[in-house]
């Protein structure tokens, strides 16, 4: 056989409806600075209640993808460097410091540099950093930030935990409407919603087939076609890219098409992934290794129930305060274990991310439970999602190495 | 108060400075030896081979002392940072330098000197060794050559690998990746002094940059350091001719002003 | 006294409290309602980093771990601790403290632990945040009624307020008397009045605070800068420097320090440890557990308990955990103008994302009205000690540069 094998041949298969994305992006990009230049650009968290934003014909952009897309084009390091030089520390969110330091030098950013928002919408249900984060980027711009507060959850939520967060949604609306002088109308969101809950419903559906063997989809998959939901779930386009990827999916599933053309092994992903190396998950796709399942993209998947804004708020109030890493280690573990189990996965990596605090701290702890209820294995692989200077990969090598030494 | 003559002394982990100058700022003596497990004793050697040098007895003489042993010096003195002394003793040798770059085995200084000599503002590197001599010595031990021929061995460099940290334990794991990967010693070497300046760059930039430009301390002797630093500064780069005593001379100016 | 001097002495404070039969509760964040735990006859006790404690984090918690999580971790594991009949753990302050009360859990299951959930939001117009908060500190009371069969009793209560009350009176007095004349009583001294009483908050712990107040309103008075002294005080109060005197020919340099849950008295004794730095050149520290802690509003004992717990918490100086960056920053460049100091110096626990993310901003206000700035990072070991003594004696240098 001679050195280039056709693309077929590949160990993993190219996902079609991955085109769609940068179309979307595209669009998705023009829209953002037209909505900059007409003073109405908001930049909100992922997981922040983005229907009510949209139904009120706000720009919205999402500045941890733009931080994944300054990963995945390798330039991590120098635009956190940029951060650095204002005097934000190497130990902190790489994504905060690529937003601050693509902010700060723009120009630099060939692709990931945000137009200047008007306003910021914050909500910490997936993490304290990102009102910090939210509040360095409002001193540089001048926009306003809006926090939408929303403690976490111990056991379940509680009927003060869910009038507190209700009020907070009330203040947002009321922000938004103060701020751009215009009402939010009840059919608008109603629709918003519902669009939201179908895009949600075929993500959510999407997802699940990869309890099929093989696997339709793998890690990076996954880590790539969530940009939508996250970002402008409520949008007509957002539906219809779900829609084209449920269908690939399903006729995966049919042919019995695996995204790792020869699978063997199946692991659980914990963690957000390394951006700037997503080729890991390629190398060990020519092993045989699929990933069907991570709590990354499993991270948004509660739909609105609704039918009129009194009820869609509380349907929000509910949904945003009930993601699970706004409920602890427990919450965290019985998911891992539920996806482990669901997806009859033989083991899992979980990623410790440096600079993301509230998503690695405790994966010590979870490892020994998760292999405790389970019985199956997993290692810890240490580094981080933009910053690349700190991505150890000999020593991930062999720690993925060994693990996989055990399972086959 | 001004007075005939002045003792500045530089206690540092690796060796112990002292200078006796006299009222117009000349050096009449100077000593330097190794600092070695005792801080005390070499301060006596140095300050006992300066009296002898300049036929001077020591004692009356006012006596500032310097470095991470400053409080170690038996001698009635005061004791001022070497930041402070770093930016007297360079502005003494030449009074246009705005910007200090002291880079010694533990320690990366970046100080911006002010017109009448004192520091303005400064910056230092933290706990961890990136931007330090130590940085480079962990990389020469793991490309098998010396440290002084660490910089040559890079200044032969076509095409310097990226090596893009500049933490010392992560680095190291990149240059056994970029030797795996079959680049050559020289590009290895030399992607690892410009990523090692560029950690000096970035403190030099929490300061404000200023010009003229001047570098002291042990590693300021390597000239692939030199190289890049110029190149990442953008800026020539000013070298006085007694680095090592730069903190010590300052230490004696600052004891013949009788400024503290 | 120093640091380790200062630890022995509350150590052997808790214990003779735990002999006479009181039980302790431990809890690591600032803002913690006391009166609360002194209403159901408990004893809270802060319970403080240690200089020194064996590594032991290692195998529950990454080396990216704020060193004070790192520090209380590893206290428990080597039995440091005080004998604590539970502890409180905050959430929604800090990404990393709020794991850690999870990991505790999980790790200490024998710990009784419980959890006092903070609101984020600030400066708004409705009450939600403080009703929030009140029903959070209800349920708390709820619980510690249920597990330790000690109902909320009003009378002691009030006796919590009171003495409370004692210690604010006094403390406050001690920061406003600094602020006129640091040289009038050391910071370091000052400092050990309060962390006695935040770790054993008994009478003679609140009346050593009062004597001592007592004796500097005695010097204040002599000195005839009594007045300046109560201006200063109203306006950290009222957050309002409108209308502060202070006295002409103050000592320079003055320097504030700002910073989150750094120990004040490590931070005395280690600027004390300095060779020719006089300790007053520190004016006001600003940390969580010396002008925060100190600057909280007292509680009517006429109102409803949890309504007014949580009133006093929400209004105490802001953290960098919570909403209202601007007003904090407002507030800085306020005080960094008006009580005429020279350098700040910004400590940030190694690792803490609260403090390293505000850095910054301090620095940005301080130098917009023309205010030096030093950071420094600091653990509760002081792994960096001579570094950190370079940066300080350093600084003060620069500010003396005439």
């Amino acid at each position: 056989m001679n050195g280039d094998r056709p693309s077929e041949e590949k160990p993993y298969r190219r996902l079609e409806t991955q085109t769609l994305l940068q179309q979307i992006a595209f669009t998705g990009g023009l829209e953002a600075l037209e909505a900059s230049e007409n003073g109405n650009l908001a930049w909100v968290t992922s997981g922040f209640p983005v229907e009510i934003p949209i139904a009120m014909n706000v720009g919205v952009v999402y500045p941890e993808q733009a931080g994944a897309i300054i990963g995945a084009q390798k330039i991590g390091p120098e635009v956190c460097s940029y951060a650095e030089d204002l005097g934000y520390s190497q130990e902190l969110c790489s994504y905060a410091r690529a937003s601050i330091g693509s902010t700060e030098k723009p120009d630099e950013v060939p692709m990931g540099a945000l137009p200047t928002p008007q306003i910021l919408l914050a909500c910490n249900n997936i993490c304290g950093t990102v009102l910090r984060w939210y509040d360095a980027i409002a001193e540089m711009t001048g926009a306003t930030v809006f926090l939408l507060d929303t403690p976490p959850i111990e056991a379940e939520q509680l009927p003060h935990h869910q009038e507190y967060v209700r009020k907070g949604v009330q203040r947002l609306i009321q922000f938004l409407e103060d701020k751009f002088s215009k009402p939010l109308q009840d059919e608008r969101l109603a629709e918003v919603a519902d669009l939201s809950s179908k895009a949600i419903g075929l993500w959510t559906r999407s997802l699940e087939a990869c309890q099929k063997k093989p696997s339709p989809l793998n890690c990076a998959d996954r880590f790539l076609t969530m940009a939508p939901v996250v970002s402008s779930r409520g949008t007509e386009q957002c539906v219809d890219f779900y829609e084209t990827l449920l269908a690939e999916v399903d006729d995966r599933v049919s042919e019995g098409l695996g995204a790792v053309r020869d699978e063997k092994i199946r692991l659980l992903w914990d963690n957000i992934p390394m951006w700037y190396t997503l080729r890991f998950f390629n190398l060990l796709a020519s092993r045989g290794v699929v990933f069907p399942a991570d709590t990354y993209t499993h991270a948004w998947s509660g739909s609105i129930e609704g039918v009129d804004t009194s009820s869609i708020i509380d349907g929000i109030v509910e949904i945003y305060s009930n993601v699970y890493l706004n409920k602890g280690l427990d919450a965290k573990v019985d998911k891992m274990c539920q996806l482990i189990k669901d997806y009859d996965l033989d083991g899992f990596i979980m990623f410790s991310v440096r600079s993301c605090k509230r998503y690695s701290l405790g994966q010590m702890v979870s490892k020994e439970l998760v292999t405790e209820r389970t019985g199956v294995p997993g290692v810890i692989i240490e580094g981080d999602m933009v910053d690349s200077r700190v991505y150890n990969e000999a020593q991930i090598e062999t720690r993925v190495d060994a693990l996989l030494e055990m399972l086959m | 108060m001004g007075t005939d003559l002045g003792i500045g002394i530089d206690v540092g982990s690796t060796t112990t400075k002292a200078v006796l100058i006299d009222s117009s700022g000349a050096i009449l003596a100077k000593s330097l030896m190794q600092t070695g497990a005792s801080a005390v004793q070499a301060v006596d050697k140095v300050l006992g081979e300066i009296s002898s040098m300049s036929g001077i007895n020591l004692e009356n003489i006012p006596a500032v002392s310097t470095g991470y042993g400053r409080a170690r010096v038996e001698l009635p003195h005061r004791t001022v940072t070497e930041i402070t002394c770093h930016s007297v003793g360079v502005h003494r040798l030449n009074p246009d330098i705005r910007l200090l770059i002291d880079v010694g085995g533990q320690d990366a200084k970046v100080i911006r000197i002010g017109p009448s000599g004192r520091p303005d503002d400064f910056e230092l590197n933290d706990k961890c060794s990136a931007g330090t001599g130590r940085f480079l010595e962990v990389m020469a031990r793991v490309l098998e050559v010396s440290i002084d021929e660490l910089g040559l061995l890079a200044l032969k460099s076509t095409s310097p690998s990226s090596i893009s940290s500049t933490c010392t334990v992560f680095a190291e794991s990149e240059v056994i990746g970029r030797i795996g990967a079959g680049d050559s010693p020289a590009d290895i070497a030399a992607g690892l002094h410009a990523s090692m300046t560029s950690k000096i760059v970035a403190l030099s930039k929490r300061v404000s940059f200023a010009e003229p430009v001047c570098v002291t301390g042990g590693v300021a002797l390597n000239p692939a350091f030199r190289h890049y630093l110029s190149k990442q500064l953008g800026t020539e780069l000013w070298i006085p001719d007694i680095p090592q005593l730069t903190g010590a001379l300052g230490a004696a100016v600052i004891a013949l002003q009788g400024l503290g | 006294m120093s640091n380790e001097g200062v630890i022995e002495q509350s150590t052997a404070g808790l214990m003779q409290l735990v002999a006479a039969g009181e039980e302790l509760i431990g809890y690591i964040y600032p803002h913690t309602p006391l009166e609360l735990f002194m209403a159901h006859g408990l004893i809270p006790s802060l319970i403080r980093t240690l200089p020194q404690v064996p590594s032991g984090f290692e195998a529950s918690l990454q080396t990216f771990a704020c060193s004070y999580i790192r520090n209380l971790y590893s206290q428990r594991t080597s039995n440091q601790m005080p004998p604590l009949t539970g502890i409180l753990f905050p959430s929604n302050t800090c990404d990393s403290l709020q794991n850690l009360g999870d990991i505790w859990r999980v790790r200490f299951p024998e710990d009784r632990v419980f959890r006092l959930t903070y609101p984020v939001t600030r400066n708004i117009i409705d009450d939600s945040t403080q009703r929030y908060l009140a029903e959070e500190l209800r349920l708390l009371s709820e619980s510690l009624t249920t597990i330790f069969e000690r109902p909320f009793l009003k009378e002691s209560y009030n006796r919590g307020i009171s003495l409370v009350r004692e210690f604010r009176e006094g403390a406050k007095f001690l920061y406003s008397a600094r602020v006129v004349n640091p040289k009038i009583i050391s910071y370091s001294d000052v400092a050990q009045l309060v962390r006695v009483f935040l770790t054993t908050p008994t009478a003679a712990a609140a009346s050593a605070i009062t004597e001592a107040a007592n004796s500097v309103k005695k010097m204040v008075t002599d000195l005839g800068i009594f007045e300046n002294v109560e201006s200063v005080m109203t306006a950290l109060v009222n957050r309002d420097f409108e209308n502060v005197q202070l006295p002409e020919n103050l000592d320079a340099p003055r320097v504030v320090v700002a910073g989150g849950m750094i120990e004040p008295q490590a931070l005395g004794t280690l600027i004390k440890d300095i060779p020719d730095i006089p300790e007053s050149v520190i004016t006001l520290d600003l940390l969580s557990f010396g002008f925060k802690s100190v600057f909280t509003p007292p509680l009517d004992e006429s109102e409803d308990p949890f309504m007014e717990m949580a009133k006093s918490l929400l209004a105490a100086p802001g953290e960098p955990t919570q909403e209202g960056l601007k007003h904090r920053m407002i507030f800085l460049k306020d005080l960094l103008t008006n009580l005429s100091i020279h350098g700040l110096l910004i400590c940030e626990q190694s690792f803490c994302d609260p403090d390293q993310f505000e850095a910054p901003s301090i620095e940005r206000a301080a130098s917009e009205v023309g205010i030096k700035t030093t950071r420094i990072p600091i653990d509760p070991e002081l792994s960096d000690k001579a570094r950190i003594e370079v940066r300080i004696q350093s600084f003060l240098e620069t500010l003396t540069e005439r």
